[in-house]
Formats: structure tokens, sequence, C-alpha cells
């Protein structure tokens, strides 16, 4: 099957030693595999009302997440993920107490968003400042920003967002539809999409796509635009969640939604990837945390579950290699 | 040694096996280079040649047989051959960007052969000078600056200067013009003539006649035989390579009259390289472009596809076209095979089908949306009229070799249906079989009416495959030729009588930029901004120069910098740590639990045990980084999450309170100097002294620079990464003890901030942060620059949003204008 004949020797090609199994499939097996656990270390953690109060976490993940996938395909990293969508709870939050409409404030959310976003992406692209010091650098100004939106005090959010993320269809939570959505929407435009076609090429190789006619600014400065659309939404679902807009809302996102792109199994090289591999997880990692905090373990021995499910996802394709000789 | 009848072989490779897991790459190869001759080694891309040479070179160990260098046998140390006087010459040269002319040859020598660092610029300008003496190579010059061709000169340089006994080149002329290929062939002959032994790989079977006495070929891994170079003909050699005769392996040319109506037409064309062009292709034509490398046919070309800026009436099938970009240049029908595969042409890590489809993805697309089924139909159709040797369309394209490579690439460029047609060097690193292939392909293109235009610095591939030759010297066309009149002799006589000169190039960048890129820039920047934004505080609010404010300002420089050198050590070899934010905290929290004056705890207990939980982490980062291959951010990104995890099970909340007695020593000040101050700055300097002026700080830069390269010149990559990981740690470990004098308390969340401003001292100092270079007091004046901002936006009365928009603003504005002027100042 993974064989070709050159010189009359069979030769195995390399990148396909699990047969049709893709890089990204093991997230699917690592989910299972959480829910067994859970299910004999803290059988609390699997009924129906748990699972339906750790969903909505998981779907907000998620959709950072699929945020940072894309921008990380494009050999990128966003530091500054946590500062956009604590901007965009806030500016939320304001708009819609000032105003008193809804969809203005979503609409001057999410452009606020698209323009950190074209910040970050003139700043690698243009300026070609490394991803993680531009991000970190431009992480900085936004938490500036959210200083300033805020002065300094939590506002409470719009009485229709917080109803309507708390609201279920079907029994499922609204919110958690909202992200597969999404999620589903970004992995079709990339996998069935000239756009996406091509996107992933920058990606693989800028040089070569260039070469074939697609420079690959565009394609940057407009992978970390729509990155942080995805970071806006998140940060506009937590702020109906929490019914807060506070000014430290997106810390906890940034390293978790990092994490969850890792265990997905997007590689930092640029071009492969998969959101939906990112978004699976997500729940992966926000059932993980469920089941050591049932275990009673407290939020430090979480950290420390997480680093280890970082290195152990990426290294063990590396320690099974070194096991086979 | 030398003249008698038992004369030692340079090399004796006896029953050499070879296997890549189920691959043999070698099969019972046997050769002998002797002393004093010139031996070339021929073959397909894939027949071994470069596996013999790592074996030979020790770099590779075999599975059966026997190496013998000079007689004695190889114990299988890499870097053993290298030290008793091999050199090897590498297709790409083995050299680092960052590093001079100068450092480059110290890495490159065997340890008993390189000079001192005083004499070291001495040295190399006697070396340079006896290649050419109007080489043109400045030996403080680094090398990124220099052209292509110009490195390739000090890689061979490099090899002459260590005085090998047995040289190896590996497709010495594929970058020099001419001129050096002569003086090449002069020194290789020289070399030769005085004992030592020259092993030539080289794809050009002309010029291996030239060179060579005798003639080893290797086909699949198995040794066909070793000739006598005078008794063969160019047709005798590539029968032994490919195995069969094959007859000439151009395709018949378009006859007369076969070609039509004018399809690309340029008229006063110039760019960067070449000037007022004014040449034609016609429907179904194929045009060389020939010329000494650097003549302006590339540029043209590359200035066609859209790559370099160029001006003048370019039209296409009729149409006026601007090309101001890649996408105009594609818009307007003109596709682009490039010549650079590896780097221009494949998208790594993505299939066959995906790097088939790319370039014309729309002929699958219906109303937006792709048809995976007509996109693999069209992959299979296309891909299989050549014969591409793959596991099927979704291998991943890294797995073909160059040959089936090429074929994706051209025939997923083609199946854009150009106008024109522009391939740079189409079979360039391919085999004998997949030449004849691409040039049928291309001819059937053109037979079906696609216009092409081929710049190769193979003459014959031009003189075999075109109808018609522009010839070009110094950036101008000298000679158009068709006919019969496309031949060797003609190409070669109008390259070497044209009589034009080239026009003055313009100078690159502008003063700011020169400055920009110059080592000093960043000092002389951050000098300039410490000064104003000093005295704008102390002229606002005075309180700002006063002793115990600037004392204070010191302390917090110091600790910073402590950081940011940990940190920039590890940046100039490529890596970054995030983690050294909660190591602060991590090392406070030790520190608590031994620092707190009772008496059964001893302080130095405390420092130790400080130093040891860094190191360890150190280590881990380095474990993660280095042998199991993490990204150095996400290994980092790890760790963080686990130091801080583990300083809160120490420390769920501050606690320890650290006795007065050391924080007094702490706190030491000579005057209104703090002692963590005067400790930052000494450190500074004699880091850098060690990083400039010692081979190991040069050793160290040239790892940075280019790992691969550095681990060839002999540099073990493990030894260096550890160094640097842990370096890193203990550094901040020594900025997490100067901390502690100022919050005095085992804080699991202190010093969390310092992974972002310890990344920014080091970039706004100037550190590149892909490695090779930078200067520590440039992370100091970081640092002093960063708590300046700080302090100064308290004692402005700042909104306190403004110390982030300071800092966020500041380290893009800085990284963003070096990097800026950098590029300017990097040669093609």
């Amino acid at each position: 099957m993974t064989t070709d004949t050159i010189n009359g020797k069979p030769r195995r090609l390399p990148g396909l030693k699990f047969g049709s199994m893709s890089e990204f499939g093991w997230v699917w097996i690592a989910l299972v595999l959480v829910f067994a656990a859970s299910a004999v270390l803290a059988p609390g953690t699997v009924r129906p009302g748990a699972l339906l109060s750790m969903l909505p976490f998981a779907a907000m993940l998620a959709i950072v997440s699929a945020g940072q996938t894309v921008i990380i395909q494009q050999r990128g990293l966003d530091m500054s993920s946590g500062a956009i969508m604590t901007v965009s709870g806030l500016v939320v939050a304001r708009v819609a107490l000032e105003t008193g409409s809804l969809p203005l404030a979503l609409l001057a959310t999410f452009a606020a968003a698209a323009a950190m976003g074209l910040v970050n992406g003139i700043a690698v692209s243009v300026f070609r400042i490394t991803p993680i010091v531009a991000t970190l650098a431009t992480g900085a100004v936004y938490a500036g920003v959210a200083r300033h939106v805020s002065n300094g005090n939590s506002i409470s959010a719009p009485a229709a967002l917080a109803e309507f993320v708390h609201l279920k269809i079907a029994g499922l939570p609204a919110i958690l539809i909202l992200s597969a959505l999404v999620v589903a929407l970004m992995a079709a435009v990339i996998r069935f999409t000239p756009l996406g076609r091509r996107f992933t090429a920058v990606g693989a190789s800028p040089a070569a796509a260039t070469a074939a006619g697609f420079p690959s600014m565009p394609y940057l400065v407009g992978t970390y635009a729509v990155g942080a659309l995805y970071f806006a939404l998140g940060g506009i679902l937590f702020t109906g969640f929490i019914n807060s807009a506070t000014i430290t809302a997106g810390n906890d996102y940034l390293l978790p939604s990092i994490a969850a792109v890792v265990v997905g199994g997007t590689p930092f090289t640029g071009g492969k990837g998969s959101v939906v591999a990112s978004a699976v997880a997500a729940v992966f990692m926000t059932q993980l945390g469920q089941m050591v905090l049932a275990m009673g373990a407290g939020t430090p021995v979480q950290y420390l579950v997480q680093a280890a499910v970082i290195v152990l996802a990426l290294a063990a394709p590396r320690l099974a290699k070194l096991a086979r000789g | 040694m030398t003249g008698s009848a038992t004369t030692t072989d340079a090399l004796l490779l006896e029953g050499i096996t070879k296997r890549f897991g189920p691959v043999t790459a070698l099969d019972d190869v046997s050769l002998a280079i002797r002393q004093g001759e010139i031996h070339a080694l021929v073959g397909e891309n894939g027949a071994g040649k470069s596996t013999l040479m790592a074996v030979a070179s020790g770099a590779l160990v075999p599975e059966e047989g026997t190496v013998r260098f000079f007689g004695e046998a190889l114990t299988g140390h890499p870097g053993e051959t290298r030290e008793k006087g091999l050199a090897i010459v590498r297709q790409e040269p083995s050299l680092m960007p960052d590093l001079t002319v100068a450092e480059n040859i110290h890495v490159g020598l065997p340890a008993r052969l390189r000079p001192g660092v005083g004499e070291l610029s001495a040295f190399v300008r006697e070396r340079l000078a006896f290649w050419r003496e109007d080489h043109g190579i400045d030996p403080g010059a680094r090398i990124e600056s220099l052209l292509p061709e110009k490195r390739f000169i000090v890689e061979i340089v490099k090899a002459i200067a260590s005085e090998p006994r047995l040289l190896i080149l590996d497709e010495p002329t594929e970058h020099l013009s001419g001129r050096d290929v002569t003086r090449l062939f002069e020194v290789v002959r020289e070399l030769a003539a005085k004992g030592c032994a020259v092993v030539y790989i080289s794809h050009r079977i002309r010029e291996v006649r030239e060179i060579a006495e005798r003639i080893s070929v290797l086909r699949s891994g198995r040794q066909v035989g070793t000739r006598d170079a005078h008794h063969l003909d160019e047709d005798d050699i590539i029968a032994l390579i490919v195995g069969r005769r094959v007859e000439r392996p151009f395709p018949p040319k378009a006859g007369p009259g076969e070609t039509g109506e004018r399809i690309f037409e340029l008229h006063g064309v110039s760019g960067p390289g070449f000037r007022d062009i004014v040449m034609r292709v016609d429907r179904g034509e194929i045009v060389g472009l020939a010329g000494i490398d650097g003549h302006g046919q590339r540029e043209l070309m590359r200035a066609l596809a859209g790559q370099k800026p160029v001006e003048g009436r370019i039209n296409v099938a009729g149409r006026l076209v601007k090309i101001a970009s890649p996408r105009d240049a594609r818009r307007a029908g003109i596709r682009f095979v490039p010549g650079d595969r590896h780097r221009e042409g494949l998208l790594p890590g993505l299939s066959v089908r995906e790097n088939f489809s790319v370039r014309s993805i729309e002929k699958d697309t219906k109303g937006g949306v792709i048809s995976m089924g007509a996109e693999k139909r069209r992959a299979r159709e296309a891909l299989g009229r050549l014969d591409v040797k793959m596991a099927g369309i979704e291998a991943p394209i890294t797995s073909l070799s160059g040959g089936n490579a090429q074929k994706v690439i051209l025939t997923s460029v083609m199946a854009g249906d150009p106008e024109v047609l522009l391939l740079d060097e189409p079979t360039q690193g391919v085999d004998v079989g997949a030449r004849a292939e691409i040039y049928s392909v291309m001819r059937q293109a053109a037979r079906e009416g696609m216009s092409q235009i081929v710049v190769s610095s193979d003459r014959g591939e031009l003189v075999g495959l075109c109808d018609r030759v522009y010839v070009f010297s110094r950036g101008q066309i000298v000679a158009e030729l068709s006919g019969d009149r496309v031949n060797d002799d003609a190409i070669a006589q109008a390259m070497m009588t044209a009589t034009n000169t080239r026009a003055a190039a313009a100078e690159w960048g502008g003063r700011l930029a020169r400055l920009g890129s110059s080592d000093w820039a960043p000092f002389l920047m951050l000098a300039a901004a410490i000064l104003i934004l000093g005295a704008v505080a102390g002229s606002v609010n005075p309180y700002f120069l006063t002793e115990r404010s600037l004392t204070n300002l010191m302390a917090m420089t110091a600790t910073l910098a402590m950081v940011a050198y940990g940190q920039h050590l590890l940046m100039l070899t490529g890596g970054i740590d995030l983690s050294v934010g909660p190591l602060m905290g991590l090392c406070a929290v030790t520190g608590s639990f031994f620092l707190s004056g009772d008496p059964w705890l001893v302080p130095s207990l405390g420092w130790a045990s400080i130093l040891v939980v860094a190191a360890m982490v150190g280590a881990v980062n380095f474990v993660l980084a280095g042998p199991l291959k993490l990204h150095p951010m996400v290994a980092t990104l790890a760790t963080y999450m686990a130091v801080q995890a583990v300083s809160l099970l120490l420390r769920p909340v501050p606690a320890g309170m650290t006795d007065f007695d050391i924080l007094d020593i702490l706190g030491h000040r000579f005057g209104p100097v703090p002692a963590s101050f005067a400790v930052a700055v000494v450190a500074g300097i004699l880091l850098d002294l060690a990083l400039m002026r010692s081979g190991a700080g040069i050793r160290w830069r040239a790892f940075g620079s280019n790992g691969e390269a550095a681990r060839v010149a002999g540099i073990r990559p493990m030894a260096m990464q550890a160094a640097a990981y842990i370096g890193c740690s203990v550094l901040t470990a020594l900025a997490a003890i100067m901390m502690i004098e100022q919050v005095a308390i085992g804080d699991p969340r202190a010093g969390m901030g310092y992974t972002l401003t310890s990344i920014a001292a080091v970039v706004i100092g100037g550190t590149a942060l892909r490695g090779g270079r930078g200067l520590f007091v440039g992370s100091l004046l970081g640092a002093l620059f960063i708590s300046l901002i700080n302090s100064a936006a308290t004692f402005l009365q700042l909104d306190p949003a403004w110390q982030n928009y300071l800092l966020g603003g500041l380290i893009i504005l800085a990284v963003a204008f070096y990097s800026y002027s950098r590029s300017k100042a990097v040669s093609a």
C-alpha cells in the first residue's frame, strides 16, 4: 500500500506510516479516551447536567482555537488573542450600554477586532516582524486599549446577549451550535474553495506561492484579521456567559487555545492544519480539566496536566520513532 | 610516501553497503582514490553519490565494508576525517550568513590550523588573494551581504585553506562565473600536482571530461566501473550513467514556419540588472536566454514573473500589460517555473495532488466550490502523461525525488494554460532520464502553441532545446541567434566578445537604511531615545532626577537586564524561552523557604537550591526542544504552565518574608549605584567580549546563524542547545535573586511580566530572533529603556494604559526598522 518500486526494490515512502489515519485523527481517539477515563475516575463529570455545563466552555475555547489554528497554519502565532478577546468583550458591553443597541455593539466589536487583526497582519507581513514578538507587542497595546475602554471597571453584559448565550436549542446550548457552525464554515472554506487552497499554499511556502502568482501578503493580513474575528466572537460569548465584561477575560484563553491547536495536531511549520481537530481538542482539554477538578485537584494541577498533554501530544510521535529505533 | 609503486590510496572504500530502512542506498561499492589524482564521480540523482561521500567523510556509518583514509580505518567519529585532512565543497555552501567571511573561515578550519582571533583578518586576506587578486571580497563583510557566486568562492577558499589531503567538490561550478571556473580548474590541478586527491562530483559531463583523469560511475547504488577519462566520449559516459545508450535527449525543434504569430514582445524593457531589452517570442516557440550568470538574463526572467520591478512596453498576445507583482504576471498569462525548486517550487507538507492543482484550481471549481473528484481526475491524468514515480497522488510531495518533483511542478504550471511560460533552469539537479522527458513535454507544449522562455546555465541545453537564443552580456542583449546559428560556438563567441559596458549599479537603500543595518544602530537609537525620554520626564517632574528615583531605576534595569541576557543567550542560537517569567516566581518561592532567617535554614543552601531548580527547568526545556525536537515556543509554553503550577502548589499565596540582613546584602549600593546594576553592566560587557573575541563566541554565533553548517563544521548541536537553555535559566535565577530584594516574599506570581519584557529588551536591543547576531550591551540598553518607560510613565502621571502603548509601539517600531534596514543590506 505504501510501497513503490524503484530499482526493483520495495521502498517505503515516509509520511504514510499509520495507514490511512491522518495526523489529525488521533485527537478523536484522545477524546474518546478522556470520556472513558472520566466515566471511571469521575463519573459525576459525564452526567448530562455536567456535560451541558462543560460544553459552553468547550465551545468558546473551540472558537478561539479555530482562530489560532489558521494563524498557526500561516507559520504565525497570535499572542495578542487574549487581549483581543478582552477588548471585544469590553467594547460590546460598553457600546451596548451607551447606545442601547446590541446589533450596533456587535458591529462595532467586529470592526474593532478586524482592525486589531489587520494591525497584527501588517506588523507580521509588511514589517516582517517575527509573529511572536509582533503579537506580544500588539497584545501589550491592546491591553492598554482595554484599560481605556473599561476605565478600570467591569461593565455588565447586554441583557439580550446574556439571554442568547444561555439559550438552549433542542436541549443543546445555543453557544455550542454556533461554535460548531463557525468552525465548520472555516473548515469548509479552507478545504473546498480556491481561496482556501491558496491560503494553504501560502502557509506551506510563501515563496512558492509568490512564484505561482499568489503573493503572500494579502493572505497573511487576511488570516490575522479572520483570526481576530473569531477571538472577538469568543470574547463576546464569554462576556454574555459570565454576564460581565472584565479586563482579564481573555487571559485564561491564550495558553489553552494554543494548547488545543497543538493537541489537535496542527504543526507550527505551516501549510497543513485542521480547525476541526483543534475544536475537538478544545472539547478534550475542557473535559480533561473538569475531570481533574472533580478528582479534587486544584487549578495548579490542572495547569500541570495541560502542560503534560501538550508535551505528550507533540513528543509521542518522536518517542515512538525512538522506540522503534 | 609518494612516487613508489605501493603508494597508499588517499581514500579506499571496500565493499560498502549502506541501507536506510528497507532502502539499499549503496550496494557493495568499492572505490579507490589515488593520491594526486582528480577523480570524477558521476551518476543520476539518487545513484548514491552523496551517500557515498557521506560515508567517506565519516558522517554516515555503513552497515558493511571498510573506509580507509590514507591507510587508516575510520572509527566512525564525525569530524575525525576533517582533522585528518578532508575538505568538502558542498553544492549549497555550508556558511553562516550572520558571520563575516573571516569568521566563517575560522569556524570551517580544523582546530590545528585556526589562527588566533587577532590574526584572523590578515590570514583570510592572504587566502582570498591566493584565489584571485581582484576577488572583491571584504573579510569583514557578512556572508549574507555577498552575491551567491562570491559565497561559493568563500566556500572554496575555506576548503583550500584547510590544506586538504583529500578534497571533495560536489557540483562546484553551478554557481561560478566562467572566470572563476577557470581559476577553480587551475587550483584543483595545482593541488593535485602537490599530491592532494580530488573527488569531483558533477552533472556536467563536459567539465568532467576536461578536468578528470579517471571517472567512476554509480548507478542505483552500485559501482558500474572506473574508467580512464580520456578513453570515453560524452555518449559513452551518458550510456554508463543511465545504463542504456540514449540518443540525443532533445526532441526535434520546430521547423521554419511552424511557429505562429507574435505572442510576447518587449520594447525598451529595463530593470535592476538589465536594460533596453527588445525581444519577441512567437506562438509555439522556445526561446533561450544565454549568458554568464549575473549578466541580466535571470534578472529579466524574474522581473517578467513579477518578482522584481520592471519598466518598458510589454505585450502579451497583442495586449499591453503592466507587471508590478507576481499577480499581474499571472493575470497577463505569464507563468513561471522557478529555478530554486525547494524554496519556490514545492509546497512541502502537502500532497502531490495539492501541489499539482493549486496553480489552476479554478478549473475544478463550480459555483465557488472545488469538486474533489474533478481535481483528482485532472491530477491523475496530467501526471500520468509523464512517468512520475510516486506512491499515488496523495503521497507527500517531499517523498518524491528531485526529477519527479520537478515534473510535478512543470505539469502544474503548464496546467494553468499560460500564453508565455518562463522556465528558470528547468532541469537543474534532474537526472538524465527525467531531463529527456522534461524536454519532450516542453516541446510538445510548444507544438500545441505555448510560447516558452528558458534560462539555463547549461549551454548544451539551450543549444539542444531552443529555436532561438538571445545572448546577454552586462544586462543587455548582444546577439540573437536562430536556426543553425543556435550552436555552442556562436553562443560562446557572442558572450565572450561583447564590448558593451554595464550601467553603474544603483546603490542600495538610503543613508538611514545603511545606518540601521550597522551593528551600532540599535545602540545609537536607544541611547538617543533614553536621553530624550529621561530629559522630558526630568523637566516635567524634577523628582524623576533625584538619587532615589535613579537608584530605583537602576535596580529595576539590573533585574530585567539579567533575564534579558538569558533570553539573549538563547535567542542567539535561534531559541526562545517563554518560561522565564514563571521561573522568576519559582525561584522567589524556592528562596522563600530558606531565606526567612530561620536558624534551621542556611541562606547559602537557599541560593544553591534556587540555582539547582533553575538549572533543572533549563534542562527540561532543553530535553523538550533538543532531543524531543519540540518547537521551542511550544516547549517553553508547556514549561511555562508547569513551572507556574509548581510555584502555586508550593506557595498558594505569597508567604515567607526574606530576612532583613539578607535584603541588606542584596541591596548593597556603591553611592547611588546598586551593586546589582554594577553586576549587570560588567556581565554584559564580559559576555560581549566572549561573544565577539573568542573562538567559543564565534562558534556560538555560528551555531545560531546556521545550525546545519555548524554541525558540519564539527560543532555539537546538542551541547550548544543544552548550554543555551540551561544558561538562560541560570541567568534568570540570578535575575530572580536581584528581584528578591524588591519583592522580599515568596510570591508565586512575581516575575510573570518578565517573559514579555525580557523578549522586548532583547529585540529592542537589536538582536534578531532567528539567531546568530546581537550584542548583550544592546539588551542592557533595551532593559534600561523599558524600565525608563515604566518609571517615566509614573512620573509623568500618564494613564497606565500609556505604559502599554509605549512598550508595544516601540517594540514594533524598533523591530520593523531594524528588519527593514537589514533586508536592504542583504544580497539575494
